[in-house]
């Protein structure tokens, strides 16, 4: 029972901060950030945009943890852009 | 039951870890120089969404080459997907961020001066006898004002084509430099223009209307 313990704890500090990104699909994560990013056109908010797409890409090759690291990346540019990640 | 919870949980785990990509890879040289110049030519403020383009095609092959399964074809296109990229953000941050030249203020005249009663034969450059000694006083006059330079500007009334007209214009005005210059006035203190009919004094109803606007003057430009 210990041990259940201790590596359920372990489990829950390897979930990124962003819980709600690591459960969302990539297609939500997608439309949450082009909405941050509508109007910006900087160079950040665009690399956001190019990543997520290859995030889609991955997807779509059942690479789903590929598409999960493009994605964070692509957040991490759109919050640098201005758009909240 | 234990060993297998443990083995889940542990491999659960590490699938939360974020993914690293390395771009250090020396086939991803050229790509990275190129866009590495892009950025010190100001693609990111300049051309942003090429270099982003660029940048993400970078990422997206660095991955491919850490991929089990790795296809090289595929991978070459990404890389060269950056590096056109990259040049093309260059090119664009070039012409983007390069300063716009500021617009050089053309000087006006100070003071006009006008040779009322020079005129030209019909369709001619060629000076009428009556024209001499109105001349010949603008001479003497450009000789005690020596510190100024003039434009000799010409122009026609409205009878004729436009473009006709501005080539006549020009070509009377040029006949009055020649005659100044023959007559001791210093070529570095003349310009002539021809403005054709572009710049009427007279609103044109009758022949006279016309002559008051074929006329000469001297420009003082300084």
């Amino acid at each position: 029972m210990k041990f259940i313990i201790i590596m359920l704890s372990l489990f829950a500090f390897a979930i990124p901060a962003s819980g709600a990104g690591f459960f969302s699909s990539i297609e939500d994560r997608t439309d949450t950030m082009n909405a941050q990013l509508e109007g910006k056109n900087d160079y950040h908010a665009n690399l956001a945009r190019a990543l997520a797409d290859i995030a889609s890409e991955e997807k779509a090759q059942h690479d789903t943890d590929v598409a999960k690291s493009f994605m964070t990346m692509a957040e991490e540019h759109a919050a640098q852009s201005g758009g909240a990640k | 039951m234990m060993h297998r919870f443990i083995l889940l949980a542990a491999a659960f785990s590490m699938s939360a870890c974020a993914h690293h990509i390395n771009t250090d890879s020396s086939e991803l040289d050229t790509a990275r120089a190129a866009i590495a110049e892009a950025k010190a030519a100001g693609a990111e403020k300049c051309a942003p969404k090429l270099q982003a383009e660029a940048v993400a095609s970078l990422y997206w092959a660095a991955h491919e080459l850490d991929e089990v399964g790795y296809h090289p074809e595929e991978n070459a296109e990404l890389i060269a997907k950056a590096e056109a990229k990259a040049k093309e953000a260059r090119s664009q941050a070039k012409n983007n961020c390069a300063p716009k030249p500021k617009p050089i203020a053309k000087p006006k005249p100070v003071e006009i001066i006008k040779l009322s009663g020079v005129s030209f034969a019909n369709n001619s450059a060629e000076l009428t006898p009556a024209s001499i000694a109105i001349l010949d006083s603008a001479v003497a006059t450009l000789q005690r004002r020596s510190d100024i330079d003039v434009e000799i500007a010409a122009h026609t009334s409205s009878r004729g084509s436009a473009a006709y007209n501005m080539s006549l214009s020009n070509k009377r005005a040029a006949s009055v430099k020649d005659y100044l210059i023959s007559h001791g006035v210093p070529a570095k203190r003349l310009s002539s223009k021809g403005y054709g009919e572009t710049q009427p004094i007279a609103v044109e109803k009758s022949r006279a209307d016309e002559a008051n606007n074929r006329r000469v003057e001297l420009r003082v430009m300084n």
